[in-house]
Parts: structure tokens; C-alpha cells; sequence
């Protein structure tokens, strides 16, 4: 038989005869007491030893016991200090006996009122007096307290009166607890065993790679580890959450057919605003909600686009279509913006600037970064990405629109979507969806939508319909996930615990 | 969007409805989109709206567009008008930036303090919505009694007339509202706190906007009206002006006011505008027509009708409309004159989508086929951030604005000037250091730019967390762009890919394996020649060369790039091109 180290001198140490505690066993082999449990257990198993198990007191003396079994109790210290200085004859003041016995703080009360308990002697006006006249059993020399001290200390408390521990608890300077003792002895298989002789298998801590090509590996034993302790986190790599969702989201749009569009963030107010049919003195259009670059005019602008975004502005579209009274210049539509919706990439991609002239049906989108002149706070930031998306049919109609974002926002769990008649220079008919926040409950914005007016599909020479939506990204990860400050996850505020720990989004 | 304060008790009165409490009203509102907002502390509503119906903006129109929803008033409805007594006559000194003008009567009015609120309130809300904060059209409102005509000459001789004029900065004096003393208008502009308000609006003006009678100067557009005929809830009968940049916008403002002030039991007098070339006839409450095919609204909406239900649905929203048969079926509709979002025969189709109630209508999955896709340049981004995250980078995820002190200066880079008409930046510039792509008016400091390069950020990054466990080893992919003339929008940009490595060991070599590892799975060529950067120590910094192109740079960060961001450990990092991996 081969068994591990601790097992073998457990066996050797047990007796058939006699139990042994756990506890003295660990000391009989100078080992971990837990290390001798587990090892009691392992032989058990194997029916070489039996485990008793039995509840049993324990007590320890408290940091104040401890203190008092070495230095003496304070009382005792006091009565030696007035019998050294004659306080048997006649009381000496406290004040003299205090240094004399070593009292400090607290030490002097403590001994005074047990001093009088112990019918050591009287305390009169400020003065002690020994006399042991106080019964047959009052004896300093031999107190019980003390004794119960040194006793608990050697591990002996077994033996004690239980109400001298009641008396050292309530003065605080012992404390009882359940704890569960082991005993172990050793069985007849056990002795069988010991008796046909057990070679000892070696304990390795770790597994390398000597002893996997020596082929050793196969006689020894590995130390075990707590498995159950905390190991420093390793956090590796991570997507950002942000990304994550924008994964989501593309993942959910290809499914539905869209592909993805791409251009400029810095472009010209003519792609950003005028093809959208935005007069160029809407409120929007001030620095207040737009980032303006300091940069010369646009290049280049396409002059027939160009001329006919301005006739729709103008004059509008169709017979009987009416235009703003607005002023409308190309200066204006040639200014350098930072793109404030990604809707400027559909009016890239409407105009076959981007990819050629398209026939319907198409579906397109983008999930890309858009700046806004707005306030900073725990849900707006000054750039955040806009999920765009349009669908591009012969005949579309507002039944086809709801049907889409129906569809889109059912595979992120918002399964109530509701449609409230809205405006937009760019939509006709326009619709804001509202959805139901997942932890509050209440009904939120979740995006806006419309069906691309002719006056924007006009000029882009577009002869179908398109609709088209968008929404922040950003509120989709909230509503989903149920961040409150966006700012904890994006931008250089950010917090790395908050990322290193966020779910992940699946 | 435009917020309008509105008393329901009014609003009960207006629309004949007192059975209706103040709950039942917000859903009615709400079902013609105006959103209950909160209540002033007066206990009015505060009703936001989208900024299409600005005829909306005063308890009037919105009792006017309630009584259409609750079925008690159908079709176009024009109020009577009075003929003209009164002339404008617009003379040739006006300033030729604030050219326009209009105006009307209205007389027999009963205003309680309620009434004049409304008004007052309209007014205010007017100028903020469709006139442009004034700039393009300004409303004065006068008590008629206390004007005194001249005799009218020309076409409109024997009349009472009023002068729209253009005088000098100090060419005249009266007493504006909320003052004692005589200014002149230059004066106005500088000691009256309304003049300090809309000085900018004719700083630039030769000569400044005035009105007259036959007393005197009393209005000064579009800052403020005198004294002389201020509006009280005794007023009776009031002239109204407006002036402006634009004909139609300023008649617009008067037709919704004028709507107003018939709802409020008003009688409306029509005023001519002499223009020293022509003369119009004000206020124009003739309708707006628009012809709409049966078939577009079939086809816009999903839904089939009959054209007896769609001339319903049409003058349910308070338009007229006659059903015409000639070959295809289409519909003539008149728009009353209050209406200034019907631009097209869409927003005729609109009407009918909310007057049959847009949400009655059932969803469906548009039944055509497309197939989707991903872009070349996100799904390589993808990719490369995919491989970085695998090699133990967190991605992180940065502003693209920053300003110029984290861009530049902090990471030891000077700021280059980017003023000049023309920048062609320095091809053999650091990586970093090309001119800035700057915010004309920014938000704050701290957003002033766009990032020419994102180590700054990742570095920020570093700063802000120096309390957290390393070792932290970020990454980014995102923008960065600097200004280039050459470029179309004169802004160059590029997806930028960003590494840093802060841990107590942190050396190049550690941030060179990891570019290897990336280049390795990418099919590139990697070289790495010795080269200069500020941001970086000598010795221990090197371009990136991919495929034979100069794209990025690599090394390890300064010491007073890293006591600069309060890092008290070492930091290697790397930024290149995305597009170096195609």
C-alpha cells in the first residue's frame, strides 16, 4: 500500500486501542491540524481509521485574560501592594498603593471593586484596609480566578467550575465557544495494514515537466490547494460594451437584409441639412446644436444636386408644392460641419454620390458616430453613435414602416412599440416610437421615424419611396441593460472596474 | 420644440366643452400630439409640440383644433372682415434689411387678464418660433384709440394712415415700454434692458425701422413699442404690425394672430399696405390649395377608401375638400390660411393618416427582398479589434473631440497653426503632429478639436485610472483626422489603431510582440526602423512601417509625457493605420 506522507504518520500515530484528538495528533506530528483532518477523513474512507466527531467547549482567554495571567489580576496585585505596605494594621491610602501594584487606567477600578468582592479586605475613604476575616474560604494566595486563568491557558479548562468561568466571561477576560472535536482510532484493517507495511508516496506542489517525461508523476502525490480561496481576477481583453451592442444591432440588420453604408463625419451642411430639406435659418442649423468646423468652403459640391436641393427649397417639389421663405445660399450649404445625424450617409447613398444610382428595393444602414451641440449629462453626450437605417421600395406605405420596427426593436425585447404622429422637415408621414423601459416601466423615446418627403427625394432623383429611422445607440445599451451614466462607459472619464465588469451583451 | 402655457378652464370655455376635467383634456391633447408637460405654478398646462402646427401656439388654436377633433366644427373656416380704414404706408427710407410689413384691425374686444395674457403669450411665441427670434418677423400690438391717422394719400386717400419708415440712430425720441424717459432708439439699444436684448438685430442698420402717426414716432421694430399705445385689458380695438424679412412669413404670423382674436369674439378690419409699387390687401385669409391623388393616400397610409370617407377624414382636419373624377381620382383641397406646415399635397396625406388615426393602422413586414451586408472597412475594424482584444487589450471606446492642451501639449507635440487659408500639412510630420481640425465655437475647453491621433486618449485613459488594478493594457480603434486643404471637406480622415501597455515591466518589446502578433494574423509585412517622436524616449522609438508604408509609430511614452498624466509606471504603446491592414 502506498499512501500520502501525512496519512502514513497518522496511521503509525493512531492507536487501536485508545482515541487520539484530531488536535493532538496535529501537535504529536508538528502538522496543520487541517491537513491531519483531511488526512483522518482520506484513511476513513478506506476504513483504516474511524472518525468520532463530538461538540465540545472550548475556551480562550481574551487579550485582558492574557494580560492578567501574566502580570497577575489587579486585585491580587492590589492586595499584595497594601499587605507589603502594612495595610494590614492599619488602611493606607489608595494613591500609594496604585504605583506600588503597577495599576494603570481602568486596572485601579477593576481592582478596587473586586478587592471589596473578594472580601479581601475595606475600602473607607480613600483608603484599604486587609483584613481576611471575610470567611474560611477567602485566600489570595490560592484564587480561583487566577487559577482558572493559568488553567484555561495550559488548555486544561475542561476541569474548571463553571461558575468561575461564568465570573472570568462576564469580566471579559475568557470567552466560550462550540467547536467540534475529532478522534480518531485506528480500526483492525488499519492495524492490518500497518502490519503488511505502507511505503510512503511523495507530495510535489507543483506538476512540471520532469515529472510528466520521467513518467514520476505516476508516484506522487499533489499538495492539495484551497480551491475554494479567490484568485487575483486575470480581467484579459474585453470588446467595449458599446461595441458590443453595435454588434448587436448589425448583426439584427444584416439578418434583415440591410447593408451597411460609410462616409465622411466632417461634411458639408449641403449633405447634413439641405438635401434633408432643413431651411437653412431652422433653429437647429445654429452653432447652438451643431458643431461648425473652422475650415474653408467644401471643394466641391454636384452642381445639379446642388441647384435642385435649392429649387426645392425655393419653390418646392411638384405642381402644386410650395417652397420655405427662407433664404437659401450655397455659401451656407458649402460650410465644413462635424455630421450631426448619420443621415447624411443616406443622403450619399439616395444621391448615387456614394455607390452609383440604386434601384429599389434596397435596405441600408449605419451604426457610426454623429455630434451634437448639446448639454453633457448622464444621458447626452456631445457625440454618441445614431443607428440609421432606410428601405427603399416602389411602393412603401406607414403599415410597412410600423411592420420594420416592429420587426427590429422585437429582437432587442421591446415588444409594445408605440407610434405618435410627429413632425420632421425631412418626414411626412413622421412618427416617434415609444417603447417600455425594462426597469422603470415607463413609456421612452426609442426613435424617430418618417417616410422621406419628396421635396428631399426629389432632388436626390429618387422615384420611389424610402423610409427611414433613427435612434441613439447609446439609449438602446440603457434601455437594454439599464446603465444610468453613459459616462461611466464612454469616453476618456471612464471608469476601467465598470468596464472590466460590465455584462456582456449577447 | 415649442412649449405653450395654456388654462384649462379657457380652454373649456373656448372649445364649449366644461363637461371635459382636466384629465380627460391631456388625453385629448395627447391624441393631437401635444404632450402635458407640467403646470406653471398659475395652474396653467404647459403643452409641448412638435413645430409644424404653430397655429397651436395659444389657447385659441389649440380650442380651434380640439373642436375639429371632437367633431363640432368641419371644414375651412374663414372669419368675416371688415373693409380697410386704415392704411401702412411703407416709404422709401425703410432699411433695406427689415423691407416688409403688414398689419390689421381688430375691433370690439373684451380682453380679461387671461385674454391679454394669451395674447401676449402668442406673441412671444411667434417671434421665438416662426420669427426667428424677431430677426424675421416682429409683432406690435397697439391700442387703436390712442393713434391718431394722418390723412392717407394716393391710392388710399381720405383714410387714416400710419408710416413705416427708416430714421437716424438718434433722429427721434419717445418713451418706450417699461420706461420713464425719452430715448432714442440708438439710446434704446444701449440703456433699455429690451434694446440690450435685440441690439444685434439692427446693429448693422444704416438707418433703424420706425413707425409713425400722426403724433409721432411710437414703435420702434423689431425692438420695442412706445408707451403711448400700450395694450390694456381696456383696449377695445387694436392695430396690429408686423415687420419683417419676408412677405409671406410676417402675413403668416398675422393670419394666426388675427384666428385668434376672432376666437376671442375680435371683429378683424382690413388694413392696406402701400408699397411705394404696389398695395396689398391684409391680412389674406384666402385658402391654400392643394390637389391629392386618391391613390397616394392608398398607397401612403396602407389602407383602402372610399372618397366619401377620405372628403370626411379631410374635413375632420378642418380642410375642405371636393372629390374630382377625371380618369383618375383626386381630391381639391383647400388649406385654411392659419395653416403654415402644408407645403405639399403630402402633408394633405398626413392629415388624413391622423384624422383616421394612425395607430388603428396594422403593422406589416414590407414584402421585399434584399440581402444585407457589412462594409469592407468596419468588418476590418471588426477584425482588428477582435485580434487586439485576443492578444489582452481592453477596447476602449473614446471622444473624438478633445482640445488642443490633451492633443498636443500634454504629450509634449507643439500646436501647429491652423489658421491659414490654405494647410498642406508636412508629410514627414510625427505622427500626432498635423494641423488641427477646430470647433468654431466650441461647447467647452475640453472639446475644442478633432483628435489628430487617439494615444492622447488611451493616455487620459491611463490618468483617470490609476486607482484600478494593472497591468492595463488598452486599445482603441476609432477617428482621427487633421486639416488638409487637399482633401474635399478639407478635413483628412483616418481610422486610427492605438495601443498602450502600463504595467511595472512595461518595455517596447512587449508593445512590438504584440504589433507583430497583429500583423502576423493580418498577412502584413512589419518593419520597424528607428525614428524621432517627442512623445516618446530616444532610442526606444521606431515608425511602423507595414507593407514598405511609413503608417504609425511605436516605442515607449516619455517620462514627461507619463508625470504629465501622474503615471508612475512605464508605458509602451503603438498607433497606426487601420487601412496599413487591408
Amino acid at each position: 500500500m502506498r499512501r500520502p506522507e501525512t496519512e502514513v504518520a497518522l496511521l503509525e500515530a493512531a492507536s487501536a486501542t485508545g482515541t487520539k484528538t484530531v488536535e493532538s495528533l496535529a501537535t504529536e506530528l508538528d502538522a496543520d491540524p487541517t491537513a491531519v483532518t483531511n488526512a483522518a477523513f482520506e484513511l476513513a474512507a478506506d476504513g483504516l481509521v474511524e472518525v468520532e466527531a463530538y461538540s465540545a467547549e472550548a475556551v480562550d482567554l481574551t487579550d485582558e485574560g492574557d494580560r492578567y495571567r501574566e502580570a497577575g489580576l489587579p486585585e491580587l496585585r492590589l492586595y499584595r501592594a497594601a499587605v507589603d505596605a502594612g495595610a494590614e494594621d492599619e488602611a493606607v491610602s489608595i494613591g500609594e498603593l496604585v504605583g506600588a501594584a503597577g495599576l494603570e487606567g481602568p486596572e485601579v477600578d477593576i481592582a478596587l471593586s473586586n478587592f471589596a468582592r473578594k472580601g479581601f479586605g475595606d475600602i473607607e475613604e480613600g483608603a484599604v484596609r486587609v483584613d481576611l476575616a471575610g470567611g474560611p474560604d477567602v485566600d489570595p494566595e490560592d484564587d480561583p480566578e487566577a487559577g482558572a486563568l493559568a488553567a484555561i491557558a495550559d488548555g486544561n479548562a475542561g476541569y474548571l467550575d463553571g461558575t468561575v468561568l461564568d465570573r472570568l466571561e462576564d469580566r471579559g477576560l475568557a470567552s466560550r465557544t462550540e467547536t467540534t472535536v475529532r478522534s480518531v482510532t485506528l480500526t483492525d484493517e488499519g492495524v492490518t495494514a500497518l502490519m503488511e507495511g505502507i511505503e510512503t508516496a511523495e507530495t510535489v506542489g507543483a506538476l512540471t515537466p520532469e515529472l510528466l517525461t520521467s513518467g514520476e508523476w505516476a508516484d506522487v502525490e499533489f499538495a492539495d490547494y484551497n480551491v475554494e480561496a479567490d484568485a487575483e481576477t486575470d480581467y484579459g481583453g474585453r470588446k467595449h460594451v458599446l461595441r458590443q451592442t453595435a454588434d448587436r444591432v448589425k448583426d439584427v440588420l444584416v439578418g434583415m437584409g440591410f447593408s451597411e453604408m460609410e462616409g465622411p463625419h466632417a461634411d458639408a451642411e449641403f449633405w447634413i441639412n439641405d438635401c434633408l430639406f432643413m431651411p437653412q435659418d431652422h433653429p437647429a442649423r445654429t452653432h447652438w446644436d451643431q458643431f461648425a468646423l473652422d475650415v474653408p468652403p467644401m471643394r466641391e459640391l454636384p452642381d445639379d444636386l446642388v441647384a435642385a436641393v435649392e429649387s426645392a427649397h425655393r419653390e418646392g417639389v411638384g405642381a402644386d408644392g410650395d417652397g420655405y421663405h427662407s433664404p437659401w445660399t450655397e455659401d451656407v450649404a458649402k460650410g465644413v460641419d462635424l455630421r450631426g445625424h448619420t443621415t447624411s450617409l443616406s443622403m450619399r447613398y439616395l444621391s448615387g454620390e456614394q455607390v452609383g444610382d440604386l434601384d429599389p428595393p434596397q435596405r441600408w444602414f449605419s451604426v457610426e458616430k454623429v455630434y451634437r451641440n448639446d448639454t453633457l449629462d448622464p444621458t447626452h453626450l456631445l457625440e454618441f453613435f445614431q443607428i440609421e437605417g432606410w428601405v427603399m421600395a416602389e411602393e412603401l406605405s406607414v403599415r410597412d414602416l410600423m411592420g420594420t420596427f416592429t420587426e427590429f426593436y422585437e429582437r432587442f425585447g421591446i415588444t409594445d412599440i408605440q407610434f405618435k404622429p410627429h413632425y420632421n422637415p425631412y418626414t411626412e408621414p413622421s412618427f416617434e416610437l415609444f417603447g417600455t423601459h425594462p426597469e422603470t416601466g415607463e413609456m421612452v423615446e426609442i426613435g424617430n421615424s418618417g417616410i422621406f418627403r419628396e421635396e428631399v427625394l426629389g432632388p436626390l432623383g429618387v422615384e420611389c419611396d424610402v423610409m427611414a429611422w433613427g435612434l441613439a445607440l447609446e439609449r438602446l445599451l440603457m434601455l437594454m441593460y439599464g446603465f444610468e451614466d453613459i459616462r461611466d462607459v464612454h469616453g476618456t472619464l471612464c471608469d476601467l472596474d465598470r468596464l472590466r465588469t460590465a455584462e456582456v451583451v449577447h | 420644440m415649442p412649449v405653450v402655457d395654456v388654462d384649462p378652464d379657457e380652454l373649456r370655455r373656448l372649445t364649449g366643452h366644461d363637461e371635459k376635467d382636466d384629465e380627460a383634456l391631456k388625453e385629448d391633447l395627447f391624441a393631437l400630439g401635444l404632450e402635458f408637460e407640467g403646470e406653471t405654478e398659475d395652474g396653467l398646462l404647459q403643452l409641448e409640440f412638435a413645430p409644424d402646427r404653430l397655429d397651436r401656439l395659444s389657447v385659441e388654436g389649440v380650442a380651434r383644433s380640439l373642436r375639429y377633433q371632437y367633431g363640432d366644427d368641419r371644414g375651412v373656416y374663414i372669419p368675416d372682415t371688415n373693409d380697410a380704414d386704415w392704411t401702412i404706408e411703407v416709404e422709401g427710407s425703410v432699411p433695406d434689411e427689415r423691407p416688409y410689413v403688414t398689419g390689421a384691425v381688430v375691433r370690439g374686444l373684451d380682453l380679461d387678464e387671461a385674454g391679454l395674457e394669451s395674447l401676449i403669450q402668442l406673441q412671444e411665441k411667434l417671434h421665438a418660433t416662426m420669427g426667428r427670434k424677431r430677426a424675421k418677423g416682429a409683432i406690435g400690438v397697439h391700442d387703436l384709440t390712442m393713434l391718431k391717422g394722418a390723412s392717407a394719400t394716393g391710392a388710399s386717400g381720405g383714410r387714416k394712415s400710419i408710416r413705416y419708415t427708416g430714421i437716424e440712430p438718434d433722429g427721434e425720441t419717445f418713451v418706450p415700454l417699461d420706461s420713464d424717459r425719452e430715448l432714442t432708439p440708438g439710446e434704446v439699444l444701449t440703456d433699455h434692458p429690451t434694446g440690450e436684448t435685440y441690439a444685434g438685430l439692427v446693429a448693422d442698420y444704416e438707418r433703424y425701422p420706425a413707425i409713425y402717426d400722426d403724433v409721432g414716432l411710437f414703435s420702434f421694430p423689431p425692438v420695442i413699442n412706445g408707451t403711448r399705445t400700450e395694450v390694456e385689458t381696456a383696449s377695445r380695438d387694436l392695430f396690429i404690425e408686423m415687420t419683417g424679412t419676408d412677405q409671406w412669413t410676417i402675413d403668416r404670423m398675422l393670419n394666426i394672430v388675427c384666428y385668434a382674436l376672432d376666437a376671442r369674439g375680435g371683429r378683424v378690419e382690413r388694413v392696406d399696405i402701400d408699397y411705394p409699387d404696389r398695395t396689398l390687401d391684409r391680412p389674406d385669409l384666402s385658402t391654400d390649395r392643394k390637389t391629392v391623388g386618391h391613390d397616394r393616400i392608398e398607397s401612403l397610409l396602407g389602407v383602402s377608401f372610399d372618397p366619401g370617407e377620405v372628403v370626411d377624414l379631410l374635413e375632420r382636419a378642418g380642410l375642405d375638400a371636393v372629390a374630382e373624377e377625371d380618369g383618375t381620382l383626386t381630391y381639391e383641397v383647400a388649406v385654411p390660411p392659419y395653416r403654415v406646415d402644408v407645403l405639399h399635397p403630402l402633408d394633405v396625406v398626413d392629415d388624413v393618416g391622423r384624422a383616421y388615426g394612425f395607430n388603428d393602422l396594422e403593422p406589416r413586414y414590407p414584402d421585399v427582398g434584399t440581402i444585407g451586408g457589412r462594409h469592407e472597412r468596419s468588418r476590418i475594424e471588426d477584425a482588428a479589434r477582435d485580434a487586439l482584444v485576443g492578444l489582452g487589450f481592453e477596447d476602449m471606446l473614446n471622444f473624438h473631440m478633445t482640445s488642443e492642451a490633451e492633443n498636443y501639449e500634454r504629450m509634449g507635440l507643439d500646436t501647429p497653426s491652423a489658421h491659414d487659408d490654405e494647410v498642406t500639412p508636412d508629410p514627414d510630420a510625427p505622427l500626432g503632429a498635423r494641423p488641427p481640425v477646430t470647433i468654431t465655437e466650441p461647447y467647452s475647453e475640453d472639446y475644442t478639436m478633432v483628435r489628430s491621433w487617439a494615444l492622447p486618449s488611451l493616455t487620459m485613459v491611463l490618468e483617470r485610472n490609476t486607482h484600478r488594478a494593472y497591468p492595463q493594457d488598452l486599445a482603441e480603434i476609432g477617428l482621427a483626422a487633421h486639416r488638409d486643404d487637399g482633401a474635399n471637406t478639407r478635413v483628412a480622415e483616418r481610422r486610427t489603431v492605438a495601443g498602450v501597455l502600463a504595467r511595472t515591466d512595461a518595455s517596447y518589446e512587449d508593445a512590438k510582440g504584440k504589433l507583430q502578433a497583429l500583423c502576423r494574423v493580418f498577412d502584413v509585412d512589419l518593419s520597424t526602423p528607428p525614428t524621432d517622436h517627442p512623445s516618446f524616449i530616444d532610442g526606444r522609438t521606431a515608425s511602423i512601417v507595414i507593407d514598405g508604408d511609413e503608417v504609425g509609430v511605436i516605442g515607449e511614452l516619455h517620462p514627461r509625457v507619463l508625470v504629465e498624466h501622474d503615471l508612475e509606471l512605464p508605458v509602451a504603446g503603438f498607433e497606426f493605420r487601420l487601412d496599413a491592414l487591408r
